[in-house]
């Protein structure tokens, strides 16, 4: 099965002018978890998702695990402080560059593989060969992909 | 070297090195021995290699070849350093579980009420406490991450917080015969008591300490300023959540409080410090887990035993029988016959070139090595300066030298490597020229001040 066969193709995007907090907004009232970024003719520049902002307001001292438990630092401020700072940043500055993927053609199979294979991201962004962006597949919808195509007696067993 | 020594008379090297010693192949064994010595030195300076296993390569190299016999080597292991040292990692690995470190110097910041200088100005000078009792490295290692911690909240670089922490370790570790393995080996050796360092080398650490962080306020703290909300945020860090286990942290403190009264009697009660310290492992080891079942000990006792240096250990192991190997052939007595001849057997002028080059060379290369090879040189100066107990104050000025020289640059001492580590993977990184252009015009400033109080207070 092609990745076109399952992707969703109408997708939201946001520019590379946008704003951490018009991105926040936008997935927020949405419930969406990932925005590609493109530019003016529709070229993917990257996505973020819930996960690239969170990732933003934990310092790397402790993604480092020096201090593997920090209950006597107060971690609300500390978080909120670096959430207002990433606020104002250009969507640009904190986006993944190198967002997973893949060709309308590519078979469900490696489609699968790319998604796994990309530890903070459950989606993969699908393009044609100019890097236009065609649609977006999420983790979900190979699991609803999969789930739709098993014939029912097989169901049952 | 040695060569150019036994043709300009040096009798005393060739009779003792025959006396003692006859090499494998008919090889000169001052020559063998000398060549190990340095073979080992500059691979342990390649950085290519464990240290603990080229030390121990030369110790076997050292009796294989003929140079020692194997009871010659055991005899010049210095069990008393590698005693204390054990002793004293095992404590310290007890001891960082609790949340001590976390808790002090939350609480210093806090006393500092937020405002940034204030705040480093106290978490150098806990770093510097910390240092003088326990080992150096896990003090910078514990202490930088809240560091970080506490900079970011605070919304503050924190380059000049890691910088005064390493020179605090590098002094504050000066101060006793525990806080440094340099100190350690000379107390040891030289049969110096804990005691005999609070009485001559403590005193004048609080000196250099606070010129110390007078000039690293000129050169960063000037600068310093952090908005009302980040000062708010630093008060409300809540340091009694760093106590992970309280039962622990009494037992740990009840500990520590013995074995540093134990090492303050020693000298008094004719005990030496390694027994004072491994008996306070013992007794720690078996309090941190009385009540649990022999599995649960057997396990605590393991992993307890996984965190202690092995490397430092064996490292010390081999690097004392390759030191006593050198010493049996004569080199140490000969370069110490040079020395004097340099200095003109004037007292004050050996005393002060031993300052000086052991802090010159502690910047560049490990201070251990060097102080381990230094010791035999200075006691073989004794008899021209009237006996051991006169050359004391040269002990004084090893110590200050080789201890303090570490400050002179990134790579002087174990606990700037380890914070420049830390730094970089936490994405602060250290620059070398950066951290030494500044580090070491403060450690010559250092070893003036230590040149100063030598000479007031031994010399003239």
């Amino acid at each position: 099965m092609h990745a076109s066969r399952i992707m969703v193709r109408d997708v939201t995007t946001c520019g590379p002018e946008d704003t951490v907090a018009e991105v926040i907004a936008i997935l927020n009232e949405h419930s969406f978890r990932i925005l590609p970024v493109v530019d003016g003719d529709g070229r993917i520049l990257g996505a973020v998702n819930t996960l690239t902002l969170l990732s933003h307001i934990v310092p790397e001292y402790i993604m480092e695990g020096y201090l593997q438990s920090v209950p006597f630092a107060p971690d609300i401020g500390l978080l909120r402080k670096h959430y207002r700072e990433l606020l104002g940043k250009r969507i640009t500055d904190v986006m993944d560059e190198n967002p997973t993927t893949v060709r309308e053609d590519e078979s469900l199979l490696s489609v699968t593989a790319a998604m796994i294979r990309h530890d903070r991201f459950e989606y993969v962004l699908v393009a044609d060969e100019e890097r236009r962006l065609k649609g977006v597949i999420s983790s979900s919808d190979i699991l609803r992909a999969l789930d739709r195509f098993i014939p029912e007696d097989e169901c049952d067993a | 070297m040695p060569e150019a020594g036994s043709q300009a008379g040096g009798e005393a090297l060739h009779a003792s090195a025959y006396a003692s010693a006859h090499a494998l192949f008919g090889l000169d064994p001052v020559w063998v021995a000398v060549s190990l010595l340095l073979v080992v030195y500059a691979a342990i300076m390649m950085e290519k290699f464990n240290r603990a296993v080229l030390s121990i390569l030369g110790a076997g190299l050292m009796i294989l070849s003929g140079v020692l016999t194997q009871e010659a080597a055991i005899r010049g292991i210095d069990f008393n350093t590698i005693g204390l040292l054990t002793g004293m990692m095992v404590i310290v690995a007890i001891s960082q579980k609790t949340g001590m470190f976390q808790y002090v110097a939350i609480r210093a910041a806090k006393a500092a009420g937020g405002r940034p200088w204030g705040i480093l100005v106290m978490l150098a000078i806990v770093t510097a406490v910390f240092s003088a009792f326990l080992d150096n490295v896990t003090t910078v290692l514990l202490i930088a991450p809240v560091t970080l911690l506490i900079t970011d909240a605070l919304g503050v670089n924190p380059y000049p917080f890691l910088f005064s922490q390493i020179l605090a370790s590098n002094i504050g570790g000066t101060a006793t015969l525990i806080g440094d393995p340099p100190n350690i080996m000379i107390g040891s050796q030289a049969r110096l008591s804990f005691y005999d360092f609070l009485l001559n080398l403590t005193p004048i650490i609080p000196v250099i300490m606070l010129v110390t962080l007078g000039l690293i306020w000129l050169l960063f703290g000037r600068s310093m300023r952090a908005t009302p909300e980040a000062q708010k945020l630093i008060m409300e860090f809540n340091e009694r959540e760093a106590i992970e286990d309280a039962a622990l942290l009494r037992k740990c403190l009840l500990v520590l409080a013995l074995v540093i009264g134990g090492f303050t009697a020693a000298h008094a009660l004719h005990l030496e410090p390694a027994t004072i310290a491994l008996f306070g492992a013992a007794l720690l080891l078996l309090l941190q887990t009385w009540g649990q079942d022999l599995h649960a000990k057997d396990k605590a006792f393991e992993g307890v035993m996984a965190e202690v240096e092995w490397t430092t250990i064996f490292f010390f192991v081999g690097l004392f029988v390759i030191v006593t190997g050198v010493e049996r052939v004569g080199v140490i007595a000969w370069l110490a016959h040079k020395t004097l001849a340099l200095t003109g057997g004037d007292f004050n002028a050996t005393a002060a070139a031993i300052l000086w080059i052991s802090a010159i060379a502690s910047a560049v290369i490990d201070n251990i090595p060097f102080v381990a090879t230094m010791i035999p040189l200075i006691q073989n100066m004794a008899p021209s300066f009237g006996g051991p107990e006169a050359i004391e104050p040269l002990w004084w000025a090893l110590a200050l030298g080789a201890c303090l020289g570490g400050n002179g640059s990134l790579i002087g001492a174990s606990a700037n490597l380890i914070v420049a580590g830390f730094a970089q993977r936490a994405g602060h990184p250290i620059g070398f020229l950066q951290f030494t252009r500044h580090a070491f015009a403060l450690m010559l400033v250092s070893i003036v001040i230590s040149h100063a109080y030598l000479y007031l207070r031994y010399l003239s």
